[in-house]
């Protein structure tokens, strides 16, 4: 599609070059993981403590 | 190079982070427990927690979410989006802001809208989750024909490539006509509701801003413009 060396497909390459499986694994549950417990989780001790946040952020799924 | 995009996502993060901390430690906590009082036996029990908790830790929500953000959108999604994105330098930044806004909150709020808290839902918590979460991919699929669309059209007049760039967010009326209905019922005046709803919408809208802001002033990264296979030399 492009004439550039630079385009999106050419990120992901590069990316598959540099990166390791262990550190791609890493980074996507660090992810998971702040995603799922700021929107999430049920528990009510941490669920209502973040219950001001949620509102703010107009995530009202509980 | 990728660790350097890394890097300065969450960096980006931090500064949106804090300021979207201060938003809710400022606006966001007041309002909410303001809106408690027209409340009334909210799943019967309380909150098991203390207001000072339910506080600090919100505060502590609003900058890892800031976080979040940072490294997922900016720290990753730029990464690989870079080359696709519109425009040079803060034209950039900001169209993967709005694209950011559209898939987290702007897509699912079209069938989802902020709720205050002490209005009751007709939908089931579940089902909710699952109509946030389809519309969060639907806003993230819409993003990327805006991208696409632009791609088709950039070589168009001006005023032609932004409306065809714009086209796909029509394609959001479609889950927006199918989704079942969710009749809400609670004592908050209609008004107060719209207030706290827009302050929800320019919350959320200062933390992509800020996020946006703070990436473009941190600059391109070294191995945006020249990724030469030799090692940088200092002279």
């Amino acid at each position: 599609m492009q004439a550039t060396d630079d385009s999106v497909s050419n990120r992901i390459e590069r990316a598959r070059a540099s990166l390791t499986g262990t550190q791609v694994a890493v980074a996507l549950a660090l992810v998971a993981a702040l995603g799922f417990t700021l929107l999430f989780v049920q528990d009510p001790m941490l669920h209502d403590s973040l219950h001001n946040f949620r509102h703010s952020a107009g995530i009202t799924c509980h | 190079m990728a660790t350097d995009h890394l890097e300065r996502g969450a960096l980006a993060g931090v500064a949106g982070g804090l300021v979207y901390g201060l938003f809710v430690a400022t606006v966001g906590n007041s309002f909410t427990a303001g809106l408690e009082t027209f409340e009334h036996g909210h799943g019967g029990s309380g909150p098991v927690v203390s207001g000072l908790t339910t506080t600090i830790t919100s505060v502590g929500g609003g900058v890892f979410w800031g976080l979040l953000f940072g490294v997922a959108v900016f720290g990753i999604g730029y990464y690989f989006l870079e080359p696709a994105l519109p425009g040079t330098g803060a034209t950039r930044r900001l169209a993967l802001a709005g694209a950011g806004f559209l898939t987290v909150s702007g897509a699912p709020w079209l069938v989802l809208p902020p709720q205050p808290p002490g209005v009751e839902q007709a939908l089931s918590t579940e089902t909710r989750l699952a109509w946030y979460g389809g519309l969060m991919l639907a806003g993230a699929l819409v993003a990327v024909a805006c991208g696409v669309a632009y791609r088709r059209a950039s070589s168009r007049s001006r005023p032609v490539t932004v409306a065809a760039t714009l086209a796909p967010l029509a394609l959001l009326a479609i889950p927006v006509v199918l989704s079942p209905a969710n009749p809400v019922h609670g004592d908050v005046p209609a008004a107060l509701v719209a207030a706290y709803r827009w302050t929800v919408v320019f919350g959320q809208s200062v933390l992509w801003g800020t996020l946006a802001a703070a990436h473009t002033w941190l600059g391109e990264s070294a191995t945006t413009s020249v990724d030469t296979d030799y090692p940088a030399t200092a002279d």
